[in-house]
């Protein structure tokens, strides 16, 4: 699935807040068809360097380049049209929307939105619930859906932008193990259909069985990289999650092996 | 026997659906037709306050109902469009009907202007400071005395004769009122409309969609300035006469506030139905003196107490209210059997106990 084609990079990408330095010079290249996994512990940073990349914060340094085009520090709402879409951690739909008008906004104003009317952009908002599986709730106030209703609903909007790029940020926290493997079949298809997708996420297996290359960041920091399983044995990563002490007796154990 | 249920029930929600329509041009019919029947000087004045009323509610509507941000400072808009008309006509001699577009546009670009720094503000600061910018609006007008006249005011000539002056009036302001209204139903759902929505939902989503939230709240605000903008210069020919202290005064938001809340913001018919009901209440307080009291004097007090209770009674407004109750009511019937009166009497029944449900939940909302 993956070319050669260069979609989105950061060059030293950074965010502080006051002194703290929430993001350090992190660099990352996305090729078209890709699906990159970022992860790290809580407070690593990845939502912050998402907010950064798609212009919902002001970057302090660095640089955001979209095919070729340095996008650093425009406008959130400029870096969506141009074809980066984003779901957010914490589902925020719409209250006062109907599923099918939550979604058809974002068709409205993504990157296809300025070649549709209000009533085509309804149209595709039904297309995309009948993908992503919530086909026959479009009619139902976004916040009467259940979390894993949502968390599609937040996918839906997103896809409903046409995008090339999207950073999915934990979409499958909180959801059981069926629904996960629902999710990551969603992921795949959404890949398929030439989506290139960078995914934040803790759910290990998910990371495992979808990504093709991760990333780990560990105080704003890129700690490693390289295939998921390769990654994910990587004892500084394993200290990162676990702590030191762990991280050692791991080693130990291993050693013994 | 599916079948005709289906169907019976999709005719039924056409008919739900057109019904507001049907309603809105019967009661715009009555209102057309009204005068014809002759009516005291006292119901004209009533009525034309009671159509500026619902004009700068419909503004209000537009930033404060549809895109959810709490402007307190409208009033300016207001007085900027009473004083174009004024100094117009006083200064240049313009007639009326020219002034009157001038008036909104004033106001939105005014708008416009204050929008762009302003609308940056979210919450409690952005209410604070169209406040500030309001009260600053007049003190300026106030005192730049060469153009404005200062705290004097203008004075304008009267339209003659009088019952021409009194139809004019009555059927300028209720075609403002349509305006209003045509203006907020086609921008409703247009994708304008639908930005609207999501800023006031989420604005950080919005913006992740790809909605330029800055230029989306400039449009509504600005659009909120045109109408109110146009109620004042209405309002200062009609009343022939304006001061700062009286077309700024800070009452007018407070009305066209509480107008839209009471009926329902964000919807189309709550500033209309909010700002009937409002004229209707306020000038029984004024003029009906209930229990032989005078309650002019407490006038803006309980003006306060009354946004208190709306607040916490019915948050989503009265419409919302009652076609929640009349919406659970009619479940209640649909179970119950029996002949017409048992039905009314299921439906009336269930309606109060549903309202009653309703308002406990409201006002649980607020105990902390």
């Amino acid at each position: 699935m993956v070319t050669n084609e260069i979609v989105l990079t950061t060059q030293k990408a950074s965010k502080s807040f006051g002194g703290l330095a929430a993001v350090e010079d992190v660099d990352l290249t996305l090729r078209r068809g890709d699906i990159i996994g970022l992860i790290g512990p809580n407070g690593a940073g990845k939502t912050t360097f998402v907010n950064i990349v798609t212009g919902l914060l002001p970057i302090s340094r660095g640089r955001v380049t979209f095919k070729g085009r340095d996008i650093t520090g425009w406008a959130a709402y400029r870096i969506a049209r141009l074809g980066i879409a984003r779901t957010f951690q914490v589902v925020k739909p719409f209250r006062n929307m109907t599923v099918r008008e939550n979604v058809a906004v974002g068709a409205m104003y993504g990157a296809g939105g300025s070649r549709r009317t209000t009533a085509e952009a309804l149209r595709k908002a039904d297309e995309v619930l009948e993908f992503i599986g919530l086909g026959n709730q479009h009619d139902r106030e976004a916040d009467q859906l259940p979390l894993a209703g949502l968390k599609r609903l937040e996918l839906a909007k997103a896809l409903a932008m046409d995008p090339e790029v999207l950073f999915l940020d934990e979409v499958m926290a909180g959801l059981n193990t069926k629904e996960i493997e629902a999710a990551m079949d969603l992921v795949r298809e959404v890949n398929q259909r030439g989506v290139t997708l960078l995914i934040i996420e803790h759910v290990m297996k998910a990371i495992v069985g979808v990504c093709r290359h991760v990333v780990v960041l560990h105080y704003g920091e890129k700690l490693a990289e390289g295939a998921p399983a390769e990654v994910l044995q990587n004892p500084k990563v394993i200290e990162a999650y676990l702590g030191q002490k762990y991280a050692q007796q791991l080693e130990a154990r291993h050693a013994k092996n | 026997m599916i079948d005709s249920m289906t169907v019976s029930s999709s005719t039924h929600n056409v008919w739900r659906a057109r019904l507001p329509l049907v309603f809105a041009i019967l009661a715009l019919l009555v209102f057309i037709a009204l005068p014809a029947f002759g009516v005291s000087g006292f119901t004209y004045r009533t009525l034309t306050a009671m159509f500026l009323l619902i004009v700068t509610a419909q503004g209000w509507n537009l930033i404060g109902g549809y895109t959810g941000y709490a402007a307190f400072g409208n009033v300016a808009f207001f007085g900027l469009g009473a004083y174009t008309t004024s100094i117009l006509m006083f200064r240049f001699d313009l007639p009326f009907l020219v002034t009157l577009p001038l008036g909104g546009l004033i106001a939105a670009l005014y708008a416009v202007l204050i929008g762009l720094p302003v609308l940056r503000l979210r919450g409690h600061y952005f209410a604070i400071a169209t406040l500030g910018v309001a009260e600053a609006t007049r003190e300026v007008v106030a005192w730049w005395t060469p153009v404005t006249e200062g705290a004097t005011g203008i004075s304008l000539p009267f339209l003659k004769p009088i019952d021409f002056a009194q139809n004019f009036f009555y059927y300028l302001t209720l075609a403002l009122v349509v305006l209003g209204l045509i203006m907020t139903w086609y921008l409703s759902r247009r994708k304008i409309g639908y930005s609207w929505a999501a800023i006031r939902a989420d604005e950080d989503g919005a913006k992740m969609l790809g909605v330029n939230t800055t230029a989306s709240k400039v449009i509504a605000f600005a659009l909120a300035a045109m109408l109110t903008g146009l109620a004042g210069s209405v309002y200062a020919y009609y009343n022939s006469f304006i001061a700062p202290e009286e077309v700024f005064k800070i009452d007018r938001t407070l009305q066209a506030i509480l107008a839209t809340v009471l009926g329902g913001a964000g919807t189309l018919a709550g500033p209309i139905v909010g700002a009937m009901i409002f004229q209707l209440v306020n000038t029984f307080l004024i003029f009906g003196k209930p229990f032989g009291i005078d309650l002019g004097q407490f006038h803006v007090t309980i003006l306060g107490l009354f946004i208190v209770l709306v607040i916490v009674f019915t948050p989503r407004g009265l419409i919302d209210l009652v076609l929640r109750s009349a919406r659970e009511a009619q479940q209640r019937i649909a179970g119950s059997g029996g002949n017409f009166g048992q039905r009314v009497w299921a439906f009336i029944a269930g309606g109060a106990r549903a309202t009653r449900t309703i308002l406990t939940q409201n006002v649980r909302q607020f105990r902390i």
